[in-house]
């Protein structure tokens, strides 16, 4: 999932850093627009490690094998803190598990990034309508877990697939990102399982670190 | 006379034996020659440890590092052999590519090339130690936060 150096042509890992820099300003916008900015920074600096770590986590899924990515419980957990607790997860990857790139930075923030604002604007609606038990909280969890990995894989096949050089053997190589995209419909699952259980323990325990988001 | 005619006839007679048995003996003679190739086999695994298996592999040599020198395909261990061209010293490009997963790696290529290399990569203990640290930092953060709010 995470888009190594030498992959991308340099317009398209530009055009990744210029779309990064504006979510993060407008992350970093809607945090200061918060009554308290700082209250949230101790969840979203712990989980900013759960997704560093989550990336060595390997999952096989025959015949590849496939790694968490938690950006969905990210968004749904953190809401605006989850793209800035994302790209500086992926700086630290990159630097130190070779997951992904610096000059992908950019991109690999936009393919995870993104969705997991969606997954946070997802999680919000379990709080339209009257019913706001646990069983709301648990689907919309599951939906935002899942839909975020679901888009972020989507987004990952599209920039590759428009991004083929000329020097490989597309058929080949198409087929193999078709097959690591199929893999990862488990995970999806498995994603949107975690974000689930994880909202509904924190809406029975400490309901107050929901309540922002 | 006689003589004469008899040491010309052992003569010949010992020449046509010298041929016969010269001549099978040639027949099963060998050349033998060679020539010492640099061979470089690289292993394309992903970080797991699973085998790149049917990887793409394009290799550029050092003087042209936007025309591909040869393609290829991993096999099912991940390993790829080639010759390189030692008229055409320097650094050659090898990159493995697989579902937008790949690095590349970039093997020095002279007189005497021998070793080995990789790109990339950490040993395991420095792996989780700097994991630690990045944890560590994030853990301090929140703590550092959490206690300003308290």
């Amino acid at each position: 999932m995470h888009v190594p150096d030498g992959i991308l042509p340099v317009p398209v890992t530009a055009a990744g850093y210029a779309v990064t820099a504006a979510v993060t300003w407008y992350s970093i916008h809607k945090i200061n627009q918060r009554e308290n900015p700082r209250q949230d920074v101790p969840k979203a600096s712990l989980l900013t490690a759960a997704f560093f770590v989550a990336s060595w986590i390997h999952i096989p899924v025959p015949p590849t094998s496939v790694h968490l990515v938690l950006n969905g419980l990210l968004g749904a957990v953190l809401g605006y803190f989850a793209f800035p607790a994302i790209l500086i997860g992926l700086f630290f990857q990159a630097v130190m598990f070779q997951h992904g790139g610096l000059t992908t930075l950019g991109v690999n923030a936009v393919i995870m990034g993104i969705p997991a604002i969606i997954a946070h604007y997802i999680f919000r609606l379990r709080k339209l309508g009257d019913n706001k038990g646990r069983r709301r909280t648990a689907v919309f969890g599951f939906l935002a877990g899942a839909i975020a990995l679901g888009l972020s894989v989507a987004l990952f096949v599209v920039i590759l697939l428009t991004n083929l050089p000329a020097e490989l053997d597309a058929v080949t190589e198409r087929a193999a990102i078709y097959t690591l995209a199929i893999a990862h419909l488990p995970l999806i699952a498995i994603e949107g399982a975690i974000t689930s259980i994880l909202a509904v323990f924190l809406q029975r325990v400490r309901p107050r670190i929901l309540e922002g988001v | 006379m006689g003589a004469k005619w008899k040491l010309i006839t052992d003569l010949i007679f010992t020449l046509t034996l010298c041929l016969m048995l010269a001549v099978p003996a040639h027949a099963h003679g060998a050349k033998i020659e060679y020539t010492v190739d640099v061979v470089i086999e690289i292993v394309a695994a992903y970080d797991s440890g699973e085998p790149m298996a049917g990887a793409q592999v394009v290799i550029y040599a050092p003087d042209d590092p936007t025309d591909p020198w040869l393609t290829g395909v991993c096999n099912d261990e991940g390993r790829f052999r080639f010759v390189p061209d030692t008229s055409r010293p320097g650094t050659w490009d090898v990159q493995v590519r697989k579902a937008g997963h790949g690095d590349i790696v970039h093997i020095p290529i002279g007189e005497g090339s021998t070793g080995a290399g990789s790109a990339g990569g950490y040993t395991p203990l420095q792996i989780i130690l700097m994991a630690a640290c990045v944890i560590w930092g994030a853990v301090g953060t929140s703590l550092y936060f959490w206690r300003r709010r308290a």
